[in-house]
């Protein structure tokens, strides 16, 4: 061993038990205290941006709407939205109030699989397993409206594709009922447990000022205090019509972040109850153009881990000249970098998820390392070929 | 004591393999009980021992750049130093195979081996998961260890003895546990201490150090520390029953009393957030050491006042 | 204050430099501007506390422009005021906003890597997405970039 060592690296990833999914994180820690941290993405990059270059607009749908498993619903509405926008075409609003429909269901199943991952990384399996449970509830709802649990597919350029009936209406309000019920209880647990109130009360505490230095946006933004809200900011598809309350909290610290998201879980459910009581009648899509007319434009959509910006240039054809996609893990992301030095290192998986990281939002060649060692980028027939002859 | 018998006693009941299988028994309880209680399944009634067989059949990887024969004896030693400590006490309500004065200290310390090769094991390899995990399995050792200590100290001092039997012996006509209730509550949570459970599971936290200072090992070598947690679970388990809960005279008290520790044992788990390592000596020293340094201070007075 | 108000406050904040202004959509205001100028207009933005830094989205203008552009996109409410920088594609430069939005170092670490625009003074420029031995000098998000192409050379 060496004479003298100046810093005790701990990798935390790409494969890590606190990650869910691939990033590599670099701590340095001074015995338990942290020091100095970097970040390291890219792990899952899919080269998406790229890839909807080389398909048409509706290819591209359903690519886009593969970035993320667990918000995939509010990237293909920021993409639906934007692409309409362009094509100067009014969706029916049946259409867009489903889409809000299932946006706020999709929001709670992802706020209730973060409840329960955040609780996991604090060492508290137990309400871990029972929020996943309650969440089970909405997966199946989900899965009776779009026919899938993830990657719902609600979304067609000019509508939905899925329809509410009468049975699904009941069964929504049921499902609905119940969460609001145990939701209720993880809101006094999270705010009156003791033990877990030891590992969140004044854990990562960002004050307004500092989140706003370092950008902070979604529900970890709204724990410090930033109102925005891009649903209440920039009402976009039905969310004008069924307007939703900013929840924001003032602590900053990781509990602030626990009760902002349960409370927008409360909210999901009142406008889910609003939008079945007054769905308006009518048409779910229009005909879209195939070629989109050229031009410009930007969709913000709140996606449950905060604003998900997509910027559309469209140059008159078939296929989209460029869209960009800015995920809310970007921004929040450096946060974890700046609020880990200084603290121990048995809260960095919690800080980590404080900010509900999605790493496939954030990294969009496919790029496969073979035993040999070396790298060979893949064309889509050629991993194709290799899935099928892999399985066979 | 004839050879044979002796050979019996040590390998076989109740020291040995019957211990070894009451140790898995009772950690499958353990896991099933708060699995039920976290709303799952939990493990089929087989599974620890499917996983030591597995795990025993397994290649054991020794990492480099550790002393291989370290790596490869800690186990050993942990395991036997379980085992050993298992002699002096009552198990399956029986009288303990062994006996002498003071062999409650000789016990506890055998008891106290299996952290410190954990400890050992971690500090042996380069593995950054497992050094920390080595310095927090440590530092919890010395947190827990005096309160729990002091408060297997509680029912010698009433007993006037410290032989283990002879403590035994009189706490079945003393419930103590309702005589000195902090040493009873300082001895179960201590217990969570050493066997680190959760909320004590900083030095394995699996979201922060994988799985702390046994990270590097696998195979037998894992198997072996296992077995050794297992047989440390029931041993720690009688030891508490027999002092504080009337003691154990026959088997029916001895396995009725111990699994309705486990089962207290089983709902503190689920009941608790991991504690941060400086949380856990801040707990042990601001609270349990304190408490039954007060209780154990009062007993002396008492016993000396009453004599 | 309504989407026209912001607007205009941010047109007004930014006549100095603007070489070109358009509203392509109501809540919308594109501002074409030097890059010399950058830094001064987007501190001007910030100091005015008009908004916040949502993205950066670069573009590749093509070959025959000869231009890539980055767009710096500003939101407050609902209003969304673009800056737009023009850079040769040969030698693509733009300066850091790092000493005025400190945050910005992961959004201009993604611009380096699929662009090839050099960010002057940007503390870590180091690759976020692209793995090690991704080759030096190529950039995917470039229309000259094609998988197909580069799957063979490997």
């Amino acid at each position: 061993m060496q004479s003298k060592i100046d810093k005790f690296t701990i990798p935390i990833g790409p494969q890590h038990p606190a990650l869910k999914e691939p990033g590599h994180f670099e701590f340095s820690v001074d015995g338990e205290i942290v020091t100095d941290a970097s970040v390291r993405l890219g792990y899952v990059h899919r080269g998406i941006e790229k890839g909807t270059e080389g398909r048409n607009w509706v290819q591209s749908l359903y690519l886009l709407e593969r970035i993320c498993g667990i918000c995939s619903h509010v990237h293909a509405t920021a993409y639906c939205l934007g692409v309409e926008k362009l094509a100067g075409v009014e969706v029916p609003p049946r259409a867009q109030a489903i889409r809000v429909l299932v946006a706020e269901l999709e929001r709670v199943h992802s706020h209730m699989l973060w409840l329960g991952v955040a609780a996991h990384e604090a060492g508290f399996d137990t309400l871990f397993m029972y929020s996943w449970r309650d969440r089970e509830t909405v997966m199946n709802l989900l899965e009776g409206i779009t026919g899938n649990r993830v990657n719902y597919s609600a979304n067609v350029l000019g509508g939905v594709k899925c329809d509410i009936s009468a049975e699904q209406d009941e069964a929504i309000r049921q499902g609905v009922d119940f969460l609001e019920e145990r939701t209720r209880h993880y809101l006094e647990v999270v705010t009156s447990d003791m033990m877990f109130l030891r590992r969140t009360r004044g854990v990562a505490t960002t004050p307004k000022a500092q989140a706003r230095e370092l950008g902070l946006i979604g529900p970890t933004g709204r724990a410090s205090g930033i109102s925005h809200d891009v649903r209440v900011d920039a009402p976009y598809a039905a969310y004008d019509i069924y307007p939703v309350k900013l929840i924001t909290a003032t602590a900053g610290d990781l509990e602030a972040r626990f009760i902002v998201r349960i409370n927008e879980l409360f909210e999901s459910y009142r406008v889910i109850r609003q939008i079945l009581d007054t769905l308006p009648e009518g048409e779910l899509t229009v005909r879209m153009p195939r070629r989109i007319k050229e031009g410009e434009t930007v969709s913000r959509v709140e996606a449950p881990r905060g604003e998900l910006f997509y910027f559309i240039k469209s140059n008159g054809t078939d296929t989209p000249e460029r869209i960009k996609v800015r995920t809310p893990t970007l921004p929040n992301m450096a946060s974890v970098l700046v609020l880990a030095i200084g603290h121990q290192l048995a809260d960095i998986p919690m800080i980590l998820t404080g900010i509900d990281p999605c790493f496939s939002c954030n990294d969009r060649m496919v790029v496969v390392k073979d035993s040999g060692g070396d790298n060979r980028a893949m064309t889509w027939e050629a991993l194709r070929q290799y899935g099928i002859e892999y399985y066979r | 004591m004839n050879t044979l018998t002796t050979i019996i006693t040590l390998l076989i009941f109740p020291g040995g393999l019957c211990l070894l299988l009451l140790g898995l028994a009772y950690e499958w309880v353990d896991r099933k009980l708060v699995a039920r209680l976290q709303n799952r399944v939990g493990p089929r009634w087989f599974q620890p021992l499917a996983d030591t067989i597995k795990l025993l059949a397994k290649e054991e990887v020794v990492p480099e750049n550790v002393q291989a024969r370290l790596f490869t004896v800690l186990p050993v030693i942990a395991l036997a130093g379980a085992l050993t400590s298992a002699l002096y006490v009552p198990l399956f309500g029986l009288k303990p195979a062994y006996s002498f004065e003071g062999d409650l200290i000789v016990a506890i310390y055998l008891l106290s081996l299996l952290t410190l090769c954990t400890g050992l094991a971690g500090a042996n390899t380069y593995n950054r998961f497992s050094l920390i995990g080595a310095t927090r399995t440590l530092t919890q050792l010395f947190s827990y260890e005096a309160p729990f200590l002091l408060a297997l100290f509680g029912p010698a001092i009433v007993a006037g003895s410290w032989k283990i039997s002879e403590i035994a012996g009189y706490a079945e006509s003393h419930w103590l546990v309702l005589t000195q209730p902090v040493g009873f509550i300082v001895a179960l949570i201590g217990l969570m201490g050493k066997l680190e459970l959760p909320p004590f599971d900083a030095p394995e936290a699996e979201t922060e150090i994988v799985a702390g200072a046994l990270t590097e090992y696998s195979g037998r070598g894992l198997a072996l520390f296992h077995l050794g947690k297992g047989v440390e679970l029931v041993v720690g388990l009688t030891l508490v029953a027999a002092f504080y809960l009337g003691g154990v005279a026959n088997p029916l008290a001895f396995f009725v009393k111990t699994l309705v520790i486990l089962l207290g044992l089983a709902g503190l788990q689920a009941l608790f957030t991991r504690l941060r390592i400086e949380q856990t000596v801040g707990l042990w020293w601001r609270y349990g050491a304190l408490l039954v340094l007060v209780q154990f201070l009062a007993l002396i007075v008492w016993e000396g006042w009453v004599a | 204050m309504s989407v026209e108000n912001d607007l205009n406050t941010a047109a007004n904040l930014l006549h100095v430099w603007t070489q070109e202004a358009t509203t392509p959509e109501p809540e919308r205001l594109d501002v074409r501007i030097d890059v010399a100028d950058l830094l001064a207009a987007v501190k001007t933005l910030h100091d005015a506390h008009w908004g916040y830094l949502s993205a950066i989205t670069g573009l590749d203008l093509g070959a025959e422009a000869g231009e890539l552009e980055v767009l710096y996109h500003f939101c407050e409410g609902a209003a969304v005021v673009t800056l737009r920088v023009r850079t040769p594609r040969t030698d693509p430069s733009v300066p850091s906003l790092y000493p005025i939005i400190p945050m910005v170092t992961v959004y201009e670490r993604e611009l380096i890597e699929m662009f090839g625009v050099e960010v002057t003074d940007t503390p870590d420029p180091s690759r976020l997405f692209l793995p090690d031995d991704w080759p030096e000098g190529v950039y995917p998000l470039r229309k000259d970039f094609d998988i197909a192409d580069a799957a063979r050379e490997a």
